[in-house]
Parts: structure tokens; sequence; C-alpha cells
């Protein structure tokens, strides 16, 4: 059963191995990478139905296998963080105290834990926040090192992250905000900027995703925005912008059953085959609706564990104090 | 800082003890013409300014001959005559010029403007715009600019000499001038104004469209030339009981004439429960003078509400002076100063209230883009003893964007009354870094991200602008103004 095989072969979901040590000791290949393409797109059309989840992990912790297979033809992680540490660049308290994480193309993770454990530090750290400093570590994200470029950079790169709480701009016009960032994209793809009308022609059809109405782009950016709207916006920029690896920073909190499902709705319908998300939140019920590979608990500035979504199960049932016994 | 005003108002208040000199020195004002190095040596000698006393002469001068003057008029210039003789220039020592430095003017050959230029050919076309567009040029209303024929019944927008209505004259008569608080800019204006334009809107009627009023500066002197030609619009509106009306006031220099002085005051009365909707644009040429007063009279339940432009003049200031006759009354301020070159932006607000239940909001913004630009704004509220359950906001942020960029802010409220709601604040900062790394975490540079926040800092205000189609002429101006510094920068 694919169940077993992934948690026998998949290297993430034994948290008592860092990843970059199975690197070095190449580990089963299951030959399988064809199919996976399908399955992928197969599953996000169906992200209700629980079946095709596990199935779906095990294509995934197969790939990251033959990633560490050594023969040449690997794909490398889309992000690997190894020993990642941060202060808080003001006061430089100690957040993060040695993160490791590694996420493939295709794979979804979530990571939990308490609050203020370092799981939104984490990905502010990741898009180069400046209330915050790297101490230590390495942060590749596509064969690069992430931690020597701009923030700017990061994003054209194909990191997003999706803000807890989105900052006001006044004065600053929502969709005037977005062709800024589309074109600053097509900038760095080399391709002509658009014009008004052209990227209002290629917005519209997003709005539909996010189920927002046309007068939500002639609003300041986040200006009187309710919760909802905020996250509705976030992740439109998400669908205008796009993403190799997408951080969804408690795209949940704030968010009515109705809201929630409209989000994760329209994070589903971004999701490609080699695409990946990145989610942090508090509660199980944004994993039922977007289907994590793996989820990590974060305690303490570090992921003290790793597994697949029966985690969450265990979590509610449990609460952390078990998890951080075991 | 109540303190302060207080000490402000003293100084005020002693101005009768200088008047009792006023008659043995009128004769000499039309005697004697002294050169400007004298008086320059000696200003504080007398308690007249000889340089004021000349500059009062000029203004004279250049009046129309005919003495078809209408009666309010006369009276209006020979109570700012009268003041003249007694009101000094302002020096940095007088409180309310602390900061800010009128010796340009000053030291400028002042020519009081006597009439419109010859060609009035050369004005713009009225741009896209539905509305009919009032010319001042030089300080003269351009009659031929407008018919008042699509104006609902009862309302008069033109020249005070040609107004027919006895009951409209009377009303005028009665209010115009009536004004404690000016300073000597308001008399020179007084004095100088060669004609005054009224509004004048009926008990109960409502004005669709704004009148729009656009102050042309035609006759200008190079820049950096000592000559500076000065004109003296003045208009007078006045809103019966429960009327309204939209008053949008554009300054502008022609393309060429860059070195000139405009003296501009709006007057407003504004009846029971009447609106009045003001947006003021100043797009004045960067070497140019530019003082104006606003004084504002509110009957109860009435509304007035502000939106300032200000992006023009080496030296701008505007006196804005609210004063409540009744209760429940609204009043918005909303301003915006932008200095992108080694300019002064100046805001000296003032609002009275009097009675109970006001309301009155504040709201003052400026950018300063030049290392030796600068803003200023002192902005008072006085809520005084019987204006009971007030609520009161103020707040003024200034950006500085560049070294040595200098801002003076005195906001201040004066309560005396003890139920009130009141709040002010005032901040004074580069960009918000969580604004700008929104824009960077979205694959925007620094330098774009900067531009679009600066921008909308202005934006707004100018979002508060009444009227679509003066936003997007606003904004256009702002964006090109911002745009010029970076270029003149790198």
């Amino acid at each position: 059963m694919a169940w077993q095989i992934q948690c026998t072969a998949s290297p993430p979901l034994l948290p008592s191995f860092p990843p970059f040590t199975l690197k070095s000791t190449s580990s089963i290949s299951l030959p399988l990478p064809l199919p996976l393409p399908l399955t992928r797109s197969s599953r996000f059309r169906s992200t209700h139905a629980p079946s095709p989840r596990p199935i779906a992990a095990s294509f995934s912790a197969v790939e990251s296998t033959t990633s560490t297979d050594g023969l040449g033809n690997s794909k490398t992680p889309l992000l690997e963080v190894k020993g990642l540490t941060a202060v808080i660049a003001e006061t430089k308290q100690e957040i993060l105290k040695g993160v490791d994480l590694v996420v493939h193309h295709g794979e979804i993770h979530a990571i939990m834990g308490k609050n203020g454990s370092g799981k939104s530090t984490f990905s502010k750290v990741l898009v180069g926040h400046p209330d915050y400093e790297v101490t230590g570590g390495d942060v590749v994200f596509k064969g690069e090192n992430l931690l020597d470029m701009e923030p700017e950079e990061r994003s054209l790169a194909g990191l997003f992250m999706s803000f807890q709480s989105p900052v006001e701009i006044p004065g600053v016009n929502n969709i005037d905000f977005l062709h800024m960032a589309y074109n600053a994209r097509r900038k760095k793809l080399g391709e002509p900027e658009l014009g008004p009308l052209e990227f209002y022609a290629y917005i519209y059809p997003k709005l539909d995703l996010v189920n927002m109405k046309t007068d939500f782009l002639n609003r300041n950016v986040n200006e009187g925005f309710s919760g909802g709207e905020r996250k509705r916006n976030e992740i439109l920029q998400l669908a205008v912008l796009g993403a190799d690896l997408a951080i969804l920073d408690e795209i949940d909190s704030g968010l009515d059953v109705d809201a929630l499902r409209d989000v994760a709705k329209a994070v589903n319908g971004l999701l490609t085959p080699t695409n990946s998300v990145l989610m942090i939140t508090h509660y199980r019920r944004l994993l039922e609706v977007i289907k994590p590979t793996f989820i990590h608990i974060m305690e303490n500035g570090r992921i003290i564990k790793t597994g697949d979504s029966s985690l969450a199960k265990v979590l509610e049932e449990k609460g952390y104090t078990a998890i951080s016994a075991a | 800082m109540a303190a302060l005003t207080f000490i402000h108002q003293n100084l005020l208040h002693s101005t009768p003890k200088l008047t009792t000199s006023k008659p043995n020195l009128k004769p000499k004002r039309t005697k004697t013409k002294l050169s400007i190095q004298t008086i320059r040596e000696s200003p504080q000698a007398s308690f007249t300014d000889q340089f004021v006393l000349q500059l009062a002469d000029s203004l004279e001068d250049s009046l129309p001959s005919s003495s078809s003057s209408s009666l309010p008029l006369q009276k209006l210039r020979d109570n700012s005559s009268e003041t003249l003789l007694s009101t000094q220039w302002p020096s940095r020592k007088d409180e309310s010029f602390r900061f800010t430095d009128t010796s340009f003017i000053k030291n400028s050959d002042i020519n009081p403007i006597s009439h419109p230029p010859n060609s009035l050919d050369l004005l713009e076309v009225s741009r896209d715009t539905q509305f009919e567009i009032f010319n001042f040029v030089d300080g003269f209303l351009v009659d031929s600019s407008f018919s008042s024929s699509n104006l609902p019944d009862g309302v008069y927008v033109g020249s005070l000499s040609k107004l027919s209505s006895e009951g409209i004259l009377k009303r005028v008569c009665e209010l115009l001038g009536d004004f404690e608080w000016g300073d000597l800019f308001w008399s020179v204006n007084g004095l100088g104004a060669p004609d005054l334009m009224v509004v004048y809107v009926p008990e109960g009627c409502r004005v669709e469209n704004p009148i729009y009023l656009k102050y042309i500066a035609v006759e200008g002197a190079d820049k950096g030339s000592k000559k500076m030609p000065l004109s003296n619009p003045r208009v007078f509106v006045l809103v019966e009981k429960g009327g309204e009306v939209g008053i949008v006031e554009e300054f502008v220099g022609k393309v060429g004439s860059e070195c000139y002085w405009t003296n501009s005051v709006l007057e407003v009365v504004v009846g029971e429960g009447g609106k009045v909707s003001h947006s003021y644009l100043q797009k004045q040429s960067l070497s140019a003078a530019h003082i104006k007063w606003t004084s504002v009279r509110q009957e109860k339940t009435s509304t007035y509400e502000l939106v300032e432009v200000s992006t023009g003049g080496k030296l701008s200031r505007h006196n804005v002076h609210v004063q409540q006759l009744g209760s429940d009354t609204v009043t918005e301020l909303t301003t915006f100063h932008l200095s992108v070159g080694d300019q002064t932006q100046d805001l000296h607000s003032r609002i009275v209230l009097d009675h109970p239940r006001g309301y009155s909001q504040q709201v003052h913004k400026c950018i300063v883009a030049h290392s030796s630009g600068q803003a200023v704004f002192d902005g008072n509220v006085k809520v005084n003893r019987y204006a009971q359950q007030t609520d009161a906001g103020q707040l003024t942020r200034s950006l500085l964007l560049e070294p040595r960029a200098t801002v003076n802010v005195k906001p201040n409220l004066q309560i005396i009354a003890d139920d009130v709601k009141c709040s002010h604040g005032a901040a004074i900062s580069d960009l918000e870094d969580s604004q700008l790394f929104y824009f960077q975490a979205r694959g925007i540079d620094l330098e774009i991200a900067r531009e679009a926040l600066v921008f909308s800092f202005g934006a707004e205000v100018i979002d508060k602008l009444p009227y679509s189609f003066v936003q997007k002429q606003v904004k256009d101006h702002v964006k090109a103004l911002l745009k010029s510094r970076r270029k003149g920068s790198s």
C-alpha cells in the first residue's frame, strides 16, 4: 500500500533525521516519475474527496527520494532550509533556533504550532522582512542562495508570501498596485510591460477566482478592507503574479466558513503539478480544504515533528503538549 | 502650548493703541515718498512702517480712477487703508511669522497691477470640463468669460459693480470685510482689490455645478528679476439659509510668467443649514509669492468643507479662519502642501468654536522634497466656554524626503469648555517601512515603491476633492512635479 511506502521511504517524515543527512545516504528510489503530473492534477480537481490525497503524498515522497538518488538526473528541491536561525532586528531576541525544511516541487506543506513558536517569523524571514535578522543557516531556493537576495528579488524569483495582516496603503489604488507588481515581473522575464487596458483584460477573469467584484480593484490597497477581503486580496495577488512557492501565513485567520471555502478554492485552483505551498495555520479546518502533503510542528523556533496529515488529528485530540512530549 | 498662543493674542489686542497715532501720520503718507533703502534701516523706529505706507500709496494709485466704486468696496478700502497705517511689515519676531520669512517679497520691486492685460486671447481655452470657468486675470474679473444664464434663479455670480439687486447689495454691505483677525496681507488686498466678485446663493437654493474660479497671473517678471507685479483678487461668497454651493479656486501663472505676487482673499458666509464645499488648488510658478486668506463664518447647522492642494510658489501662505456663529456646525479642513523646490509652504489655520455641538475635523499633510524646502503649519482650534459637546480632531503628518528639509508644525488646541471630545496628533516621518516592504514583497523595487508611496501620501487628500475631473488634473500635476524632482536629482 502506498501509505506504507511513504512512511518508510520518505525522509521528511522522519523527524529524527534532518533532510540534508539523508541526501548523502541516498535511499530507495521508486520508478514512478511519469504519472506524477496526472495524479497531481486529478487531485486538485477533487480537493474535497479524501481518497486521492495519500496517493499524491506518496508520489511527492517518491519525488523527494529521487532527488537524492545520486544518479545525476536528480531534481534539486525547490526550497531547502538548513539550520536557519534568526533574531528580531531591534531587540536581538532569538526567535528561530535552527529550522530545517525541504520543500520539493508540487508539495503542500503545513506548519502548525503554538502562538509564539516562530511560524510567522519563519515565513517572514524567508521573504526577507526587515524586522528580522538572519544569524545562521542556509536557505536555497531554486538552487540559489535566498538570503543574498533583496525582498523584491525573492518575489521575482518566484517566492510569494501572503501576509497575515496586510498593511493598508491609503492613496494607492489596488489595480495600480497589481499593475506595478505585474509589470515588474514581466520586466524581469524580459517581456514587454502591459498597458492599463491590457492589464485590465488580464486581471478581470482573476476576480472570479477569489469571488470579488470589480469595484474591489478601484479601492485603495487594503484600506478599509474586512478581514476576509484582505485575505482574498492576497490570494488575488498570488493569482496575478504566480509563484513557485506560495507561503500562506494564517490565511484562515479571521475568516468565516464561506470565506475560507472561497479562499481555499482559489488556492487549489492555482495549484499546478510543479508549484508548492507552505501554509502556516492554527486550525485543522484549513487542512481539510487544502490537503497538505506534510505537516510540521514547530516549537520554540524549531521544527520538532514532521508527519502526514494524520498529525493534525493527533494535534486536535491531544494538543501540542502530546506532541512535544512524544 | 495654550499659553504661547495667548501671548500671540495679546499682541493682536495691542493694535488699538497703535492706531491712536494715525491722524498725525496720514498727511505724511500722501506727501513723502521714501526710498526703500532708508526704510530698511529703521523699520521699527516708528509705529508706521514706511515701506507699508509706500506700498499703500502705490496700491491706491493702481486703483481704477473712475469713482464708480460701489459702497461696500469703498468702505472696505477705507477700513483697509486705515489699518495699514498702523500695521508693520511682518518680521520673524511676530509669532505668526516666526517660521515664514516674507523678506523675499519685501526685497522685491512691488508693482501693483493697475489694469488687466490688453490681449486676453492668450488665455488658455478651458479644458475638458463640463463646467463654466470664471476667469480672474491679474486680479481682474473677466466678465466676458462667462454667462450666468445657466445658474438657478436668484443666484448671482459676477462683479459687484454689475450687481443690480438692492437686496443682495445690502447683504454684502453688511457682511463684507467684517473681520478682526486679518493681517497686513488681508489689508493690502482690501485696499488693492480692483473689484469684488460676488457669489450669492439665495435661501434653499442648491447650485448643482461648482463655481469654478480660475486666477491667472499673466503679468510676471523673469525668474531672478527683482520686479514683482502684484494682484489682489477678492471674492465674497454668501450662501443664505439652506443654500448649497461648491467653489473651486485654481491659481496658476501663465507660462513664462515666473515672478509675481498674488495676494488673494476669499470671504465665505454660510447661512443656517447651508453648505459650502471649497476646493482650493494653488499651482503657481515656483518663483512666485502667493498669499491667500480664507475667512469663513458659519451659522448654525451649516457645513464648510475645504480641500486644498498647494504646490507652487517660492513663498506660499494660506491663512484660514473659520468662525462659528451658531451651534451644530460641521467644519472639515483637508489640506496637502508639497515643496519640491526651494519653497516655503505655510498653512495658518484657526477654527473658533463658540457654540455647542460643533464638529470640526482637520487633516493637514505636507511633503518637503528639497533640501532647502520648508513647510510651516500652525493649526489652532479654539473651543470656547459655550462650545460644549464639541467634537474636534486635528491631525498633521509631514514627510521629509531630503536631508535638511524642514518642517515647523505647531498644532494647538485651546479648550475652555469642559464637556468636549478633542484629539490631535502630529507625525513627522520618512515613509513607512511596512508599506515599502509590502511593495518589495510583490517584486516592486524600492525606488518605484517610494515614488508610489510619496504620491499616495498626498493622494489621500486629493481623493477628497469632490469633482473627479479636478482630482485627475491635480493628480497629473503632482505626479509631474514629483517626477521632475527625481529627474533633477539624478
